[in-house]
């Protein structure tokens, strides 16, 4: 499966819509994205490690795999399960950039059960929106555009794209070559670096 | 030595709410170093626009506790600090091909705020602290070529937090 669409004319996952249907569950996000990252995998361990009643397990996997996004990898029992990759790719306009983004994209939807910013981010732009997000996240810890580019090309205050630049950063360092950049404490001169102790 | 630390607004965004570790360590850091952060005025607007179903950053709270202060406005009339303000925005502006008039001016004025200080001489190290690469290598990048190469450091406000939560 595989789509190309455009980060600037907002229709980012136009052509995505049956994927986009399923990110709207995260449960079945969380599924998909512990399987793309662990590889061919049970019910049983799926069970074990999402803490999933087994009627749940083999609705959501039985869901994923009519969806097309799962495979059986054996007929034999226990079978076990493996992901289609799915390749969503978007290019900006502006700078020609392409990012493949499917897999984080759909860890970043698993994660708005606990993660209240990412959440909120969804329920005001939605999934598409949260998909332009990752691209200005990764464009961002590249060293691209800072969250106030992203700010005025999508008309949201720089504060609120600050807050979802940092709660999908660990899903861009996690699924993206990323440089280290900066310094950080040991790079500034004259101080204590001892900082622990109890004056707060 | 008299350093000037200035913050962008990702670090207080990563420090969170004032009863989480990440911001008590940046506290116990600056009081332990008796150090204030200066928040050019942009990025304290920035900071506390009121947007709903949000956590408002705890850049007040910061200020109330005396280890962040805003910073005086800048003096365009210094040639070092109007220099310093274009220069970052272009360097921001050619990162992604854009007009550097499209570019909010809350990028540079970090830069600038660190033009200002050397230049005036109540500072003779500039600390910028961001969590946007682009701003803190293009700060680095345009005080080097005004002679400023030694006197600059970008710092990670990402890795800044998490190395103080391990220490």
């Amino acid at each position: 499966m595989s789509s190309t669409s455009n980060r600037a004319n907002g229709d980012v996952i136009r052509d995505f819509l049956s994927v986009a249907d399923l990110l709207e569950e995260p449960q079945l996000a969380q599924l998909y994205a512990y399987l793309a990252r662990e590889g061919e995998t049970t019910v049983g361990e799926l069970m074990e490690a999402l803490d999933l009643a087994q009627g749940t397990a083999y609705t959501y996997v039985n869901q994923l795999v009519d969806t097309g996004v799962l495979e059986a990898t054996t007929d034999g029992q226990p079978r076990t399960y493996t992901t289609r990759d799915i390749d969503l790719t978007i290019t900006t306009t502006d700078s020609g950039r392409e990012y493949t983004i499917t897999a984080a994209l759909i860890d970043a939807v698993g994660r708005r059960t606990t993660d209240e910013d990412i959440d909120t981010y969804i329920n005001r732009h939605g999934i598409a929106g949260l998909a332009t997000a990752l691209t200005y996240a990764v464009d961002r810890e590249r060293g691209d555009v800072t969250h106030r580019t992203m700010a005025s090309d999508l008309d949201i205050s720089p504060l609120a794209a600050e807050i979802i630049l940092q709660a999908l950063r660990p899903i861009v360092t996690e699924y993206f070559e990323i440089e280290p950049s900066g310094g950080s404490v040991a790079d500034i001169q004259g101080v204590d670096q001892d900082v622990v102790s109890d004056d707060t | 030595m008299t350093a000037i630390h200035i913050a962008d607004t990702g670090l207080f965004v990563a420090m969170g709410h004032p009863s989480k570790r990440r911001y008590q360590g940046v506290r116990r850091f600056a009081r332990r170093n008796d150090i204030t952060f200066v928040i050019p005025e942009r990025v304290y607007d920035e900071l506390t626009v009121n947007i709903s179903e949000t956590e408002t950053p705890p850049v007040d709270a910061a200020i109330e506790e005396q280890w962040a202060r805003i910073a005086g406005q800048l003096d365009y009339s210094i040639s070092l600090v109007s220099r310093t303000m274009d220069g970052v925005q272009r360097y921001i502006a050619n990162a992604d091909n854009r007009p550097a008039d499209e570019i909010e001016r809350a990028d540079p004025a970090l830069a600038a705020v660190a033009a200002q200080a050397l230049i005036e001489g109540t500072a003779d190290h500039a600390y910028i602290y961001t969590t946007d690469r682009l701003a803190g290598e293009g700060a680095e990048t345009i005080l080097q070529s005004e002679g400023y190469g030694d006197s600059v450091t970008y710092v990670n406000g990402f890795r800044f937090v998490e190395d103080l939560l391990d220490l």
